[in-house]
């Protein structure tokens, strides 16, 4: 017999990914188990006020999301995101929390750390979740709660925050680079550099409602940068504008294909992850909520929408030339926000090019080919 | 103090772990603070620390395990015992199982 029988791994180096490198797996899975949020923040593509009756009223219950849990683990999902809205609005958070730790998930939170009462801390030091991530609107009352649009959000944010890292438990910190915040961009990413030195992303990406809600879209739209800005952020951010230099034949393809791609899907969603929404439909990912590409967790299982379903919506095709003369041959397309679910928040058409995205893309390829003189 | 491992006894997986099967590999979870060092630590058992544990998980005494492995892998019972119990050490350290009180 052997004499070492147990061995402890990071997950990352989990000898499984050699064996599912090449086939589907869920491996991970997101839930929202709420779309109201206790922030107002105009730039967010999913916050119902916190007392909405409707959205309350779809939530999946803790039984529904024990029982579509069951299920993903049975299929040998490791990881599980809950998310929201704000995760922690909901009174039985913990029961939710523990039924998935339960079942031997990796489990993430997403939180903007304003609703972190005493009981979230014990039940975090109890039951560590694999990480919390935090949102960082900004470093000031000021400019916070022009973010959030919610008075004294600022203070619940701080003592939410300090509460969590006072008593030990894994924050990850993150920004949003938005027209309300960017003036205060460098001291946020200090102040999350502090207090997460092995982490800290801030993404200048806004996409549109979950809800197309064309009031609020017209919020988000006010609240993204100019291309300009989007690049010279990322260019002040050493560490990323060089992975993004590292990485540049991926981002920029070196040969143009003659022929587009009729596909619209190119991207890698569905292949070892999925999206639970707060209202029982599974997505294949959090962007992508055309209903053709939905299925209801609450009408049939798990197993069928893996299976069947979403190799179904993945193979869809197009027939039209403005995607595969432009989108579906670009080089650059993935420097761009351009993806099918993208473009239905914006168009309402998975497969139409949208014209905002193509701007940033090229202003992020000509800043990239200007550090990098030998690219095409 | 070394834990003294207990031939008629019956031990079970602790409350504070979740053990699962993912693509033939048994995966032990931590589930409460100090398992582990980092959060994302997992842990994996190699075929035999497999049989045992399935075993374990079971119900099965350490005496009637070692016996069946003894069987499985034709070797000496003195020295699958050593292998079991130093697993077994092994894991109650790790807070992974603990003696089940007599049924």
């Amino acid at each position: 017999m052997n004499e070492s029988f147990v061995s402890a791994v990071d997950i990352d180096d989990f000898a499984l990914w050699d064996k599912i490198r090449d086939k589907r797996f869920p491996a991970s899975f997101d839930i929202e188990i709420t779309a109201r949020c206790n922030n107002a923040c105009g730039h967010c593509y999913i916050n119902l006020p916190a007392d909405d009756p409707d959205a309350r009223a779809k939530e999946l219950t803790v039984a529904e999301i024990s029982r579509i849990a069951d299920k993903a683990v049975s299929m040998g999902t490791i990881w599980c995101l809950i998310t929201g809205g704000e995760p922690l609005l909901r009174p039985d958070f913990a029961d939710i929390y523990l039924s998935l730790k339960r079942k031997g998930l990796l489990v993430s939170v997403f939180t903007n750390a304003a609703c972190i009462k005493p009981e979230h801390i014990s039940l975090f030091k109890k039951y560590p979740p694999r990480d919390i991530e935090v949102t960082v609107y900004g470093v000031t009352k000021e400019t916070y709660e022009v973010v959030t649009r919610i008075p004294g959000s600022f203070s619940a944010f701080m003592k939410g925050l300090t509460a969590l890292t006072d008593n030990g438990i894994r924050v990850r910190l993150k920004a949003m680079a938005i027209r309300s915040n960017v003036h205060e961009l460098p001291q946020i990413s200090d102040f999350c550099r502090e207090r997460t030195k092995d982490y800290f992303r801030f993404d200048p990406m806004l996409h549109l409602r979950f809800d197309r809600d064309e009031k609020r879209n017209e919020m988000i739209r006010a609240e993204r940068l100019a291309p300009e800005e989007i690049t010279a952020i990322e260019k002040a951010d050493p560490k990323r504008f060089h992975a993004l230099m590292d990485n540049c034949d991926k981002y920029i393809f070196r040969n143009i294909p003659a022929r587009g791609s009729d596909r619209i899907f190119n991207c890698g969603i569905g292949q070892w992850s999925f999206t639970v929404g707060y209202n029982g439909f599974l997505r294949i990912c959090p962007a992508l909520w055309h209903p053709d590409c939905m299925y209801d967790l609450r009408k049939g299982p798990l197993e069928e929408a893996w299976e069947d379903f979403i190799p179904q919506v993945l193979g869809k095709k197009t027939q039209r030339r403005e995607y595969i003369e432009t989108c579906g041959r670009c080089p650059i397309i993935n420097l761009c926000l351009w993806c099918p679910a993208h473009a239905y928040l914006e168009t309402g058409k998975l497969d139409l090019p949208v014209e905002s995205f193509c701007k940033v893309a090229h202003a992020r390829a000509a800043a990239l080919k200007e550090n990098i003189p030998d690219r095409p | 103090m070394e834990t003294e491992i207990r031939l008629e006894s019956r031990y079970r997986p602790t409350e504070d772990v979740v053990a699962r099967e993912v693509m033939g590999k048994i995966l032990i979870v931590p589930l409460t603070s100090g398992i582990g060092d980092m959060e994302d630590e997992i842990y994996t058992l190699n075929e035999s620390g497999r049989r045992i544990w399935d075993r374990l998980a079971k119900g099965h005494s350490v005496r009637t395990l070692i016996e069946s492995l003894s069987s499985d892998f034709e070797a000496e019972a003195g020295e699958i015992e050593r292998d079991v119990t130093g697993l077994m050490k092994e894991l109650i350290k790790r807070r992974m199982i603990e003696e089940a009180p007599d049924a």
